[in-house]
């Protein structure tokens, strides 16, 4: 379980200080998918790396499974983010290794209890073949799965998820939503999904916080849906939106 | 050039002993160097990287003082560095002159202080995503830079190594002030001081010809290596 109490984050600007989180309290439940959303700025991407310690917050406390993220030591520190698995709107593949080394690289980096295999991994994210291909001959939809697929392959406890579909078209967001449902129905974990897309939040979270200049402005229990229509081809959809054909 | 071409080949065997010779004297030297850079410039350069404001090794102190050393090292004139280095020269090794191996000290220190700046250039060229992905994994600090930062950034540090190797030949050129020998120190004894100007061309030409392989052999290897 995730809890943050009275969590603030104050930045240095130009024109003295501001607070990109302000006075954040949430809890998110073991399992859960829950929604950030916001504007950009809005302090949401700040927010989640609070539960990885990518970013610490000016004050306030940051518990996962009753334990305050900020007293630890720098090898339990480690420790904490090995059980993490975070994906990115960039993808961050590293470019010049292949994709199964991209998958395998955080076992590379501590010994894991029971991993899944880089073959099991690749083939629950769809890019059984492509194994041997580097970042750069694959599209972004299939770059995103690399990063699913090297998020997964630990077996994390909590997946956070930075905007993972707005570096891509509709239809592959659509692909990756599919993707991290399916890997929470098959893997069970706690999904943490920021993004500014309305629709992921609406086909896959249960909960949601919105955020607005740093401050939680409310927690909303998401009435299920598939998002929007499936459309047949990309054609379909450009003449459904552009002509309400 | 003299008259004609088969007194030229002549002069080019007779004076070959010499010029072998001074080849050896440079490549001990830019052994040297390139031993120096590797083993300390490629060491130094990623905790100037580290230690930098924002990085996951931020110090000021060591930042600051390893940014002062490359400085200090790279603005000196660097006949006067050779000059200023010849106590400590004398001191560690024995003797300051006369020597490929004592001319090769300062080679090394410019060797650390140029590499290391290389290096460092090469590791800001990294996007800031790849540091950000090791840490959420809870990556060590030599975790990653061995299997994040070389990785995305070795065609460049190698680009960089060519880059660095092509100035030790030019400030090798120098060390005949000391008696260190090498290549250039043989282009100016006998072509300068002797007006054998038809040997002084030949050495440059051999120079020349190093650097051409070792840019297009360093261009190429960077470039199979990125796979980016």
């Amino acid at each position: 379980m995730i809890k943050m109490n009275n969590v603030t984050r104050t930045y240095q600007g130009q024109d003295g200080e501001f607070n990109a989180v302000d006075d954040v309290s949430l809890e998110i439940g073991e399992n859960e998918i829950f929604g950030l959303i916001g504007e950009s700025g809005a302090g949401k991407s700040t927010v989640l790396r609070f539960i990885n310690a990518l970013e610490t917050p000016t004050s306030g406390v940051v518990e996962v499974d009753g334990t305050d993220v900020f007293s630890l030591s720098k090898k339990k520190l480690r420790a904490h983010q090995k059980g993490i698995g975070m994906i990115f709107q960039q993808f961050n593949l590293l470019n010049n290794k292949t994709v199964r080394e991209n998958v395998q690289l955080p076992l590379e980096l501590h010994k894991y209890k029971d991993p899944l295999s880089v073959r099991e991994v690749l083939e629950f994210v769809g890019l059984s073949g492509k194994s041997d291909r580097h970042p750069s001959q694959l599209s972004g939809g299939e770059k995103q799965r690399v990063g699913i697929a090297r998020a997964l392959i630990t077996r994390p406890k909590i997946l956070l998820c930075d905007e993972p579909t707005s570096a891509l078209d509709e239809s592959t967001t659509e692909e990756i939503v599919g993707v991290l449902k399916r890997a929470h129905e098959k893997f069970g974990m706690t999904v943490l999904v920021v993004t500014h897309e309305l629709n992921v939040i609406k086909s896959m979270c249960e909960r949601c916080a919105v955020l607005e200049k740093g401050h939680l402005v409310d927690i909303i229990d998401v009435v299920p849906g598939a998002g929007r229509p499936d459309y047949e081809s990309y054609h379909q959809r450009v003449l459904e939106v552009l002509k309400n054909a | 050039m003299p008259d004609n071409f088969p007194e030229y080949i002549q002069r080019v065997i007779e004076y070959w002993p010499a010029l072998f010779e001074s080849l050896w004297e440079t490549g001990i030297m830019m052994g040297f160097a390139m031993v120096a850079a590797i083993l300390l410039g490629l060491p130094l350069g990623t905790l100037l990287f580290l230690t930098a404001k924002g990085q996951p090794m931020q110090n000021i102190f060591i930042y600051q003082l390893s940014n002062a050393f490359v400085n200090i090292v790279r603005s000196f004139p660097f006949l006067l560095l050779v000059v200023a280095m010849q106590p400590f020269i004398r001191e560690v090794y024995g003797r300051a002159t006369g020597d490929p191996v004592a001319a090769s000290f300062p080679m090394m220190l410019i060797a650390i202080a140029l590499y290391a700046r290389f290096v460092q250039q090469s590791l800001l060229d990294v996007p800031k995503g790849v540091t950000e992905t090791a840490r959420s994994m809870g990556a060590s600090i030599p975790q990653l830079v061995w299997k994040f930062l070389f990785v995305e950034a070795r065609s460049s540090l190698i680009i960089g190594f060519t880059t660095a190797f092509v100035s030790f030949i030019s400030y090798s050129t120098i060390m005949g002030v000391v008696g260190g020998g090498g290549i250039g120190d043989f282009a100016i004894r006998y072509g300068y001081q002797r007006y054998e100007t038809d040997i002084m061309y030949t050495a440059i030409i051999v120079i020349i010809i190093i650097v051409q392989l070792i840019q297009w052999w360093g261009l190429r290897l960077a470039k199979k290596l990125d796979k980016r």
